[in-house]
């Protein structure tokens, strides 16, 4: 069909225990190596909820998630986390811990309760260390490092899982400007030079526009708009989406858009 | 009985020299409630006995006192229980626990007794204190008289070492500081534990092993009482007495508590060294 | 390196468990003597099984409850014990193995209850219910412990608080065999979870994305430590500190690994308690002091001594 494709969520309903209405309905959602695809919406929209409908965690009422053909809830824990690589949006160290340390971790899904690390675990989180650049902060506690430097490690600690596809919770959140930068051209870099796919959660609209492939718009658990940046962002289906009256703009011949103060 | 020695032991540690006695009002007492066994024997000793109105539901000796209705335990009072009885006396045994409830008794009005009761010499001292508080002033004297006359005889040179032991897990052993430490002193035998200034003390086994005893003294129910359960495991057999089975029953009516009945308990436990 | 401290220090805490003592033994009678072969040896071998014991529950539960202040008593399993105990003792129950299969029994009942606690919307084993349910489940046993001691009218219920207290005043080849082949168990259970636990300490959403059973995880470190730690209390009572400050020893030592802290924490557990019975034998000779106290005073200062490299890093 086509080049891998990794995930396939087709036509998904899903309703948390107790909640009055829907999390997704009918949503959908294909991502194939090589591709950087941005989930995009309010909060509430049911982002998060995809990725764990898509990942397995919940099952769906209506509709399927596959990984790699396979449907989602059949996979092990630990076969799945070879293939895809998370970092989810929270994460709570209960112990200081290093950075190397910590990006070992990535090397667990390859490893039995029993066998001790070889030459190629070792190998494989040096390498993620040197791609998320990191190698420098090595030796460092967590505790100690910027949110910008954090975030490249939890990266570099899902590099290490060596997966076919990288999915970040709203990876960005609460870094500065340049830190965030930073970030997205890293996942770029990642996806161009890997041949990674990415699933990238995100506020930042702008951003998505100018580093995704395609973006995919969420709200109150249905999909607006999904395609190129270009398809998505254009006035009138935005100023739908975020209730906002927008003017699109072009950088690096990706829209951006600009809302408007109602008042002048 | 024999379960308060060592409770009594190791409370011995907690008492002051001197005793309180709260100024009674006149005659002696008619309505008296024993908190502790060994004032309880007392009181049957002097010949008080229907002069007890209640007592603690540890005292079962002599027999008669069961027949006295209980008021609960005697270190950690049940005031009420103890008032509902109207009595005009109400002897404690000293204790920090048993000076709160002195205190409530005292304002309820009811006239107290704290005393100390641990060694032979406090009871010739208590003796006389409920003998004059009860009207039996004479058979007062006369125990305490039995008691002095046993204290001031010569203690016959120590033969037979021996150590009590009365608990195995931790294993407490019986210190200098107790009253069976002279009974035993009386007996001709020497306490292999004397040095311990407290009336007992925990110990690790092979420190009585160590000190090599010849008898292990154990305080039960009955003469005619097995040798303890412990005695059979390993670890105890490294002491010499226990592969032997050198062990002495002492009764708990006469080795339980210091009693009027001391020279009885001096006498038992010559005879028993000497078989 | 470190290793091999640790082992030189367990044989050196071993030799001075065995040749120091309040009775005096002249080394060269040592292997002659049944003070050496019934009461020492089998005491020094019984505090490595425990405190090894314990150090290694204590380091998995931290990991298990995300609380580094925990301790394996934590979980309501020394409350349940001392109930145990105490029925036994009330019900004039006899027999020399009664108070410690009593004990094991009440612990076991005390796990079981916190673990139906610990259940949240059905299946889920939650660490802070468990927390949370352990302490409730404690306090509930000690007060009925406290009640039953109170109603009832055998004053050995009174030394049974001293056997609880702790103390390895009781050990035996028999409970040395006992242990030892017990104890292996639990902790080849707690190996086999090391991984995961790692995983865990990240949190659970993190852990589960890398491929960690978080429930099956939680349920075989909660039901191993808790093991662990019921047979530790039904052999020796209740030895406090040593579960709390091994696992953080270990860590300081070794990292937060658990491949490498659970079985230093044993190595560590280990040495700490047998030194700490040998203080408590011979401190004050003749007479013994409870060994927990010993273990909270040599382990004080030791955590003091952590916590001071600690923040000062």
């Amino acid at each position: 069909m086509d080049r891998g494709l990794i995930l396939d969520v087709k036509d998904v309903s899903f309703r948390y225990a107790g909640a009055a209405r829907d999390a997704l309905a009918g949503v959908s959602l294909a991502v194939s190596s090589g591709e950087f695809v941005a989930l995009l919406g309010p909060n509430g929209s049911g982002k998060t909820t995809l990725v764990r409908v898509a990942l397995g965690l919940h099952a769906p009422w209506t509709g399927s998630a596959a990984v790699l053909g396979r449907p989602a809830g059949e996979w092990p824990r630990q076969a799945l986390a070879r293939i895809v690589g998370v970092v989810p949006q929270r994460e709570d160290n209960l112990f200081p811990q290093r950075v190397r340390e910590t990006v070992r971790l990535g090397r667990y899904p390859h490893l039995g309760a029993w066998t001790a690390e070889r030459a190629e675990d070792r190998a494989a989180v040096e390498r993620a260390l040197e791609r998320c650049d990191v190698v420098a902060l090595a030796d460092r506690w967590l505790w100690a490092l910027s949110g910008g430097e954090y975030q490249r490690v939890r990266i570099a600690r899902a590099l290490a899982q060596e997966p076919q596809l990288l999915v970040l919770d709203e990876p960005t959140a609460s870094l500065d400007l340049r830190h965030e930068m930073e970030l997205f051209e890293l996942v770029r870099g990642l996806v161009d030079g890997q041949g990674l796919a990415a699933v990238l959660v995100t506020h930042d609209v702008n951003l998505a526009a100018r580093f995704a492939d395609r973006l995919v718009l969420l709200a109150d658990g249905v999909v607006r708009a999904a395609g190129s940046p270009a398809d998505v962002l254009r006035r009138d289906v935005a100023e739908a989406v975020f209730g906002w009256p927008l003017t699109i703009s072009s950088v690096d011949d990706r829209p951006q858009i600009t809302p408007l103060r109602r008042h002048t | 009985m024999r379960r308060w020695a060592p409770l009594l032991a190791v409370l011995s540690l907690t008492c002051r020299p001197s005793d309180r006695a709260a100024a009674s009002g006149g005659g002696p007492a008619h309505r008296i409630v024993s908190l502790a066994p060994s004032i309880t024997e007392l009181l049957f000793a002097l010949g008080a006995g229907d002069q007890v109105v209640g007592r603690t539901v540890y005292c079962l000796y002599p027999p008669a006192a069961r027949a006295v209705p209980s008021v609960g335990d005697g270190l950690n009072p049940s005031v009420e229980a103890v008032a509902a009885r109207h009595p005009d006396l109400v002897v404690l045994y000293r204790s920090p626990q048993t000076e709160t409830a002195a205190r409530q008794l005292e304002v309820l009005g009811i006239h107290t007794m704290m005393l100390r009761h641990d060694r032979l010499e406090d009871v010739a001292r208590t003796a006389q204190l409920l003998g004059r508080a009860t009207g039996h002033a004479a058979a007062g004297d006369s125990i305490a008289r039995t008691i002095d006359s046993l204290l001031a005889s010569p203690v016959p040179a120590p033969g037979a070492r021996i150590a009590y032991v009365v608990w195995d897990a931790p294993p407490i052993v019986i210190g200098g500081g107790s009253f069976l430490d002279e009974l035993a002193a009386r007996a001709g035998a020497a306490n292999v534990f004397h040095d311990l200034s407290t009336p007992s003390a925990t110990v690790a086994i092979e420190t009585i092993a160590a000190r090599d005893p010849d008898w292990i003294a154990i305080v039960r129910d009955s003469v005619g009482a097995p040798p303890p359960a412990w005695a059979a495991r390993r670890e105890w057999r490294t002491i010499r007495a226990v592969r032997e089975g050198r062990f002495l029953v002492l009764p708990a009516d006469l080795f339980g508590q210091p009693s009027p009945r001391a020279p009885e308990a001096v006498a038992l436990l010559r005879r028993l060294l000497t078989r | 390196m470190k290793w091999l401290g640790l082992i030189l220090a367990l044989l050196a805490s071993l030799l001075a468990a065995i040749v120091l003592g309040p009775a005096s033994v002249p080394a060269g009678e040592l292997l002659h003597s049944p003070i050496f072969w019934e009461l020492r040896l089998p005491r020094a071998l019984l505090g490595v099984l425990v405190g090894g014991s314990l150090g290694v529950a204590g380091a998995s539960l931290q990991s298990l409850v995300r609380n580094p202040l925990a301790d394996p008593f934590l979980l309501g399993l020394s409350g349940g014990a001392g109930l145990g105990a105490v029925s036994a003792i009330a019900l004039h129950l006899g027999g020399a193995w009664t108070l410690p299969l009593a004990a094991f029994a009440g612990a076991l009942l005390a796990l079981g209850l916190v673990f139906r606690l610990g259940l949240v919307a059905g299946s889920v084993l939650d660490p802070r219910v468990l927390l949370l349910g352990g302490v409730a489940v404690g306090a509930f046993c000690g007060a009925v412990t406290t009640a039953i001691v109170t109603l009832a009218e055998a004053s050995e219920l009174r030394n049974a608080f001293l056997w609880l207290w702790g103390g390895l005043s009781g050990a035996s080849w028999q409970t040395v065999t006992l242990m030892a082949v017990y104890v292996p168990v639990p902790l080849v259970v707690l190996l086999a979870a090391a991984r995961p636990l790692d995983l865990l300490t990240l949190g659970e959403e993190p852990a589960r994305h890398l491929g960690a059973d978080v429930l099956a995880t939680r349920r075989r470190v909660y039901l191993a430590a808790s093991l662990l730690t019921a047979a530790a209390v039904a052999v020796t009572g209740v030895i406090g500190f040593v579960g709390l400050i091994v696992p953080h020893l270990g860590r300081a030592l070794f990292g937060g690994r658990h491949r490498v802290l659970l079985p230093a924490s044993f190595l560590a557990g280990g040495i700490l308690l047998v030194l700490a019975d040998t203080l408590a034998r011979t401190a004050v000779a003749p007479r013994e002091l409870p060994v927990g106290i010993v273990t909270a005073l040599v382990g004080v200062p030791l955590f003091v001594l952590l916590l001071r490299r600690w923040t000062a890093d």
